[in-house]
């Protein structure tokens, strides 16, 4: 297993650093500038990947979230921790290059719009599962909370995606259905291989987290037998 | 608007954000690790130590 694992994680890294530089390639040099806003609007090939992967990885972690409650064995609640916790890196990147571009497109830096301040309770929620369990009373108990909110993180992706449908935000709407697709070879290319990138990264990152999580679960079982023999 | 200070922040944003975390991660498991092989040496240490 831990073979598999390794393979799987040199395989994993392999191919991120390999299309990173295509990716970047595709972005700088081969996508061409948009008309109205030039070259800031080419923060897109990694603000829409970075929210897929984040949209992504509250999906795996309402998995790993079920999958316990239904099991209540460990490997579950693993995959939740790790997405949980990967899931809050990329939604936190997502907030911070929003407004990167908001700055120089809508003249402000943030706006209390619909989607934006949903993205916000997201994250909210992502690191309110941290946090239940860095202060549960037992791993149990954490694991069972962290799980439930889980599954309210889910609940807020289908909310975000249709949130500008809903309340008519100032936030663009690239793709949908009914949408043509308003984007030119050069861009589409940028963006598939960019978010092919993250998927990739986003993947490498679980697969750690989910080691680190059984590492520390063994180390808190020798730790308790231990302090029993003691 | 074309300005490509925005872009070059918002690029390093993101990948310093993620290579922090990377390292963040890696540090933590060879911490746990390293923890995780002493106890398992003193537990066998003391097997041992109780056998003979």
């Amino acid at each position: 297993m831990q073979r598999l694992y390794d393979v799987l994680r040199a395989a994993l890294l392999a191919a991120t650093a390999a299309l990173m530089p295509v990716a970047l390639y595709l972005i700088f040099v081969n996508a061409p500038e948009e008309k109205v806003m030039g070259a800031v609007q080419k923060i897109f090939y990694f603000h829409v990947p970075i929210a897929a992967v984040t949209f992504l990885s509250v999906f795996v972690l309402l998995a790993g979230a079920v999958g316990y409650l239904w099991t209540r064995r460990a490997g579950w609640d693993h995959l939740s921790i790790a997405s949980a916790e990967v899931g809050l890196v990329f939604c936190t990147l997502v907030l911070i290059t929003g407004p990167i571009w908001a700055k120089p497109a809508w003249g402000v830096w943030w706006t209390w719009e619909a989607k934006l301040t949903t993205t916000l309770i997201l994250w909210l929620l992502l690191a309110g599962i941290l946090l239940s369990r860095a202060y549960a009373s037992s791993p149990e108990q954490g694991a069972r909370v962290a799980s439930v909110l889980g599954v309210v993180a889910a609940l807020d992706v289908p909310i975000i995606y249709k949130a500008v449908d809903w309340w008519r935000g100032q936030h663009p709407i690239v793709f949908g259905a009914g949408k043509t697709n308003p984007l030119a070879p050069g861009m589409m290319s940028a963006l598939k291989v960019s978010m092919l990138v993250f998927v990739l990264l986003y993947a490498l990152l679980v697969a750690a987290r989910m080691r680190l999580a059984a590492l520390e679960d063994r180390l808190a079982a020798l730790e308790d037998a231990a302090w029993r023999s003691q | 608007m074309k300005s490509y200070d925005f872009l070059f922040w918002g690029y390093l944003v993101v990948w310093t954000g993620l290579m922090v975390y990377f390292v963040i991660l890696g540090r933590k498991t060879a911490s746990v690790a390293r923890r995780l092989d002493a106890l398992e040496a003193q537990a066998k240490r003391g097997g041992s130590a109780r056998s003979t």
